[in-house]
């Protein structure tokens, strides 16, 4: 799983407390910096890779211009109000941030909020990097750490040697991993095969 | 962060995790009073890019800064193919040595210490096919790229073959070979039975945590640095050749 990195820009001590304690309760957040009232935060997101910002209103009002000026910053912006929506009054509509927390909301609500924040990049880099093993690739790792050869995989599941072939260079692709021994170790910490198994194969 | 006027020995002293980079650099402890900048401009190097290089490899989230363009691609490729030399001649022995000696004083049965040996050898043959790879084919044309946008009549062969070929590709395979450390890592720590030389265990241990992380980083700096300028340079040979 990829870590996102959150700053947080609160005025209130207490609020930014609060926000950190339930960010570090969700699985691959990270908070990278806190900063208070009037801190500089520009400088920090043009050297650090931040994921996102969780702003409080009086913050993100101080800092219109930094927004007007890079509007994508807006996306990966949720903002904190302690006014419900409909009293809005900044000078950017609330629709353009990706999402606003109410102060008073639940915390179940705001863990999902931040979840389905996350959701959105994760399912845009999950096109691109597929990791997983299918079952059928799981099997073939199995029987090479088990020392079968192509040609037996492929009769021992129906196969044809040049489908083997396929799943392997797929399996290789995806782990980046191409020799037997590599592959066993994987199999072994992935709980796909057990190192007593390894050991008790037949000398060749 | 770590900057130009800092006191190298201190910058060292506070950091030393920057110890395995100083070689790469040509450097050795023994600093004195001098500052980073002192001590780089004694010993030839680029101070800015020795910044970005210690810094992107003291905080992992560092993106490399606008200090980039004041640097040539080859400084680059010369301190990539030091980091080759770091591995190959350093880094892999020493791990290696000690995994052997792990591996003859152990109660292991045969089969383990034969998976064990054979991992690190075939992981040692792809680390070398993959670096073999980088310095006769990807570094030679970044260089070549470079020399190329120097000119004022770039070579339309080049420039032809520009066409149909990308960085990008390269990114696209780049392996991550730190993968491969981390299961053997694991293997040692939860799956093989405890070893009575408690020691060398740990060393082991350690020289492969050490490793993992400068391989991370490194891919970091070809990833983060080294790409993203050579695909700038792609576009921008590309875009000149076609305006004339």
């Amino acid at each position: 799983m990829r870590i996102s990195g959150f700053i947080l820009v609160i005025d209130s001590y207490l609020v930014r407390l609060g926000v950190v304690a339930i960010l570090n309760r969700i699985q691959g957040v990270r908070v990278l910096k806190e900063f208070g009232a009037g801190d500089p935060f520009e400088a920090y997101l043009k050297s650090h890779p931040v994921d996102y910002i969780i702003m409080s209103q009086s913050e993100f009002d101080r800092s219109l211009e930094l927004f007007i000026a890079k509007p994508e910053l807006l996306e990966k912006t949720a903002l904190l109000q302690d006014t419900p929506k409909e009293n809005f009054t900044s000078g950017l509509p609330p629709h353009d941030v990706h999402t606003t927390i109410h102060l008073l909301e639940e915390k179940e609500a705001i863990i999902q909020k931040i979840r389905l924040l996350i959701d959105n990049r994760d399912q845009r880099s999950l096109e691109t990097h597929s990791m997983e093993l299918s079952p059928r690739e799981t099997t073939i790792v199995r029987l090479v750490s088990l020392g079968l050869t192509n040609r037996q995989i492929a009769e021992k599941l129906f196969l044809s040697a040049h489908t083997v072939m396929t799943h392997r260079k797929n399996i290789s692709g995806k782990l980046g991993i191409k020799s037997v021994s590599g592959l066993t170790v994987y199999a072994i910490v992935n709980n796909i095969i057990t190192i007593e198994e390894v050991s008790s194969l037949p000398a060749k | 962060m770590i900057t130009r006027e800092r006191l190298m020995y201190r910058v060292i002293l506070e950091n030393l995790q920057l110890l395995p980079i100083l070689p790469r650099f040509n450097l050795k402890p023994g600093f004195g009073e001098l500052s980073v900048d002192e001590v780089c401009q004694a010993h030839e190097v680029n101070t800015d890019f020795f910044l970005e290089i210690a810094n992107a490899y003291l905080d992992e989230l560092y993106i490399p800064g606008e200090g980039l363009s004041l640097f040539s691609l080859d400084t680059m490729v010369n301190y990539i193919t030091s980091t080759h030399t770091y591995y190959t001649d350093i880094a892999l022995p020493t791990v290696e040595e000690k995994i052997h000696r792990l591996m003859e004083g152990s109660k292991l049965s045969e089969k383990e210490i034969h998976l064990v040996t054979n991992f690190f050898n075939d992981y040692k043959k792809d680390f070398m096919a993959h670096i073999t790879q980088e310095e006769e084919h990807i570094l030679p044309y970044v260089l070549e790229l470079e020399r190329q946008s120097g000119l004022e009549k770039p070579d339309p062969g080049f420039i032809q073959k520009l066409q149909s070929y990308s960085i990008s590709e390269f990114e696209k395979e780049h392996d991550r070979l730190e993968i491969s450390l981390k299961h053997l890592s694991e293997l040692i720590i939860k799956y093989l039975p405890p070893f009575d030389d408690l020691h060398l265990c740990h060393e082991v241990l350690n020289e492969l945590a050490g490793l993992m992380k400068d391989l991370v980083d490194h891919a970091d700096v070809e990833d983060k640095v080294l790409i993203p300028r050579v695909a700038e340079l792609e576009v921008s040979l590309l875009n000149s050749a076609n305006s004339v």
